[in-house]
């Protein structure tokens, strides 16, 4: 019998016990998680050495402890509208030419004025009642302010018909008392002819803009110009969302914490696994936040939101936001929150914003410090009232004091 | 016939001894032990007495990125808010009303030598300042942090206030910075580590509260350089300040798990003779979930800061 293609046992036995013995010496040698030995400066942009079992693409930037790298400065400007313009009905994307022909009529509709357009109107870059600033003067231009085109038709993506879903008949019965106790000299300008928000109305009031979009407010004691205007309310908070401006952030990412820093405000979020501040807390400005990683994407649920500072007038006891960062390239971070209120809205909705990389640095924001508007809204209010005062003396006609 | 046997044999206990290797993990694998395992068997000594101001040779545990790590909640548990030299316990601003609520404590200085080397002019700017600490006159206007502590304002602290106002401040250190929130008016630092931030200026592009600061590593003690604040900080209650020509250079040094020992060396040409330091323990806080709580101190002074401008000044 030929005997050329037996494999001594003996050899065979070898070749086992070498096989069977190799994962163990490999995960003996594999880093702990509680006591890893210091490896070389692990920059950002550098990946990080990865167990076999982690097969990743090599593009995407990754933390010693095997995470994705979310570190660094973003801007999130868009000009794409919050709500989907009807003509796309459930298209979630444009065609190339379409994502060009939106980001440039966007940026050029800054410079006109604005015409009550939902296509305008809905897009969060453009606030029809900002009285403060000229958009020609803060630098619209995409190299000034990192704006980047979107080739989606909306930023909200859930429901399917990219809008935000109807409010309960509980949360719209809340918004128009709120409304109706901020704006009680509403009636009586509305019939004035040429008014709008910011011009003084002799004789009936101080008309002025709060920037929180009610319109026509009091400005008779200091909390009457509301949260922002007084530097009350911090920024940073859930969700990210642009402004006219200001939409620059920056991320630091440690294994245990994320610090999620805007420009006037910033977040701590644990995510070592300790308990979010719990429900007695009813006064934290960002809500009570814990984060945790669910395979590339860092997770952040926020609750217990501050009555002052719940998104969208929603119901700060109920609603829950949840945020999702996933880096899906060096350049950008597709950012993806869900607005959870089933005492506002009818049913959880959902928006995409890309955060975009850029340049730092960001600068202080001294807001409390250099509050000139305070000053400056209630002394006017003042002024203005002490001016119909003394006309109504000349003419001999008693003014109402209300 | 070739013996089949011997050979299965050999090839049998070859097997069997990798099993057996299998089951018996070799111990220099194993990973090392995390808190709360087992101690080694060796006796356990009972430790020294703690003794203030010394503390056995340490060394501080590792980022991944090799570097002393100093991330944590820490807070100082002195009262040099109130005054960095010593001081006397004192009744506060309404003892009418708040009784011993508002009592201020006394405390031990954390000047180095006791003394503050103020030019002569800046001395009588110091107590000038102590004697109007409570005066607010907030304008719109060039004139407006002219008078008054900014602390009672809930202004941001500043450099190294920041470090010794009565509240928590967590450090949260990456490999390319690292940022300091503070609890008090939420206030942060930005602490550019120069090794890696390399496109930041190194100079402030605008004067700010918290001023521009460098950081880098030296062993086990992290140094940071500070400039470009603005000149409307103080340092305490007392009326102590700076120019806008302040320079803080900080040292923080960990000097066992729970206790950075802290120091801050003041120079300011316009206001002192020569530089100074100020240096205290910061305390590592071990509460389990320890978290900071916002003290959003803003809202609860508007009618403070801006009453004059309302519409009903007598109303509190």
């Amino acid at each position: 019998m030929s005997n050329r293609n037996w494999v001594p046992s003996t050899a065979l036995g070898v070749v086992l016990a070498v096989v069977l013995l190799l994962p163990v010496f490999a995960a003996a040698q594999a880093p702990s998680a509680t006591a890893a030995k210091a490896t070389p400066s692990s920059t950002a942009g550098k990946p990080a050495a990865q167990p076999a079992s982690a097969a990743k693409p090599a593009a995407i930037p990754r933390t010693a402890d095997g995470h994705p790298d979310l570190h660094g400065y973003y801007n999130f400007l868009t000009v794409t509208p919050l709500q989907r313009p009807a003509k796309y009905g459930n298209r979630e994307f444009l065609t190339p030419q379409e994502t060009k022909d939106v980001f440039e009529k966007g940026l050029q509709s800054a410079y006109e004025p604005r015409d009550g357009d939902e296509e305008h109107y809905g897009n969060e870059l453009f606030n029809p009642n900002s009285v403060d600033y000229d958009p020609t003067t803060f630098g619209l231009s995409p190299w000034q302010n990192g704006i980047k085109p979107n080739p989606r038709t909306s930023l909200v993506v859930d429901p399917p018909d990219g809008r935000i879903p109807p409010l309960t008949e509980a949360a719209k019965a809340a918004q128009a008392a709120r409304g109706r106790q901020q704006a009680p000299a509403v009636a009586e300008t509305a019939n004035l002819a040429g008014s709008r928000a910011g011009t003084p109305v002799e004789g009936q009031g101080y008309v002025v803009d709060d920037h929180n979009g009610n319109g026509v407010v009091h400005a008779d004691v200091p909390l009457d110009l509301g949260y922002g205007t007084t530097c009350v309310s911090p920024g940073g908070g859930a969700p990210i969302f642009p402004g006219e401006y200001n939409a620059d952030m920056y991320i630091l990412q440690t294994p245990n914490n994320v610090v999620i820093q805007g420009v006037n405000g910033y977040r701590v979020i644990p995510i070592d696994g300790r308990p979010a501040l719990g429900g007695s807390f009813k006064e934290q400005w960002h809500g009570s936040g814990v984060g945790h990683w669910e395979g590339d994407t860092l997770v952040v649920e926020t609750t217990n939101f501050h009555q002052g500072n719940a998104y969208r007038g929603a119901n700060p006891k109920t609603l829950k936001i949840t945020e999702r960062f996933t880096r899906i390239s060096p350049e950008t971070i597709e950012y993806k929150f869900t607005i959870d209120d089933p005492s506002t809205w009818t049913r959880p909705w959902s928006v995409i914003l890309p955060l975009s990389a850029e340049n730092g640095p960001l600068f202080e924001f001294a807001c409390t410090e250099d509050d000139y508007d305070a000053v400056n809204i209630l002394a006017g209010a003042r002024a203005f009232e002490k001016k119909a005062q003394e006309k109504a003396k000349e003419k001999g006609v008693p003014i109402s004091q209300k | 016939m070739r013996s089949r046997t011997r050979e299965m044999q050999a090839a049998l206990v070859v097997c069997a001894a990798a099993l057996l290797a299998l089951a018996i993990k070799p111990a220099a694998g194993q990973a090392p032990a995390a808190s709360g395992a087992k101690a080694p068997a060796t006796s356990a000594a009972a430790a020294k007495p703690a003794t203030p101001g010394q503390f056995p040779p340490y060394r501080a545990p590792r980022t991944a990125d090799g570097k002393p790590d100093f991330n944590g909640i820490w807070q100082a548990f002195v009262n040099a808010d109130i005054d960095i030299q010593d001081h006397d316990a004192q009744a506060g601003p309404h003892p009418d009303v708040m009784g011993a609520y508002d009592q201020w404590p006394g405390g031990q200085g954390i000047v180095e030598g006791g003394e503050i080397p103020y030019k002569p002019e800046a001395l009588a700017q110091k107590k000038a300042n102590a004697a109007k600490r409570m005066v607010v006159n907030v304008t719109s206007d060039d004139h407006r942090h002219d008078t008054g502590d900014p602390e009672l304002k809930c202004y941001m602290p500043g450099v190294p206030r920041a470090n010794y106002m009565p509240f928590p401040f967590q450090i949260v250190q990456g490999p390319d910075r690292i940022l300091i929130a503070y609890e008090y008016a939420r206030s942060l630092r930005t602490i550019y580590l120069d090794a890696n931030e390399k496109a930041i200026p190194q100079k402030s592009p605008a004067d700010t509260w918290m001023g521009w600061s460098h950081g880098h590593f030296e062993g086990d003690t992290l140094v940071v350089d500070s400039t470009g604040f603005v000149p409307y900080t103080w340092f305490d209650r007392a009326g102590d300040y700076h120019s806008d020509a302040l320079h803080v250079v900080e040292r923080y040094t960990q000097v066992s798990p729970y206790h950075i020992m802290y120091e801050a060396t003041i120079e300011d040409p316009n206001v002192f003779t020569r530089p100074w330091k100020m240096s205290f323990p910061l305390y590592r806080r071990m509460e389990k979930n320890i978290q900071l709580v916002d003290f959003n101190c803003t809202e609860f002074v508007l009618d403070l800061v801006y009453g004059q401008y309302s519409k009903y000044p007598n109303k509190k």
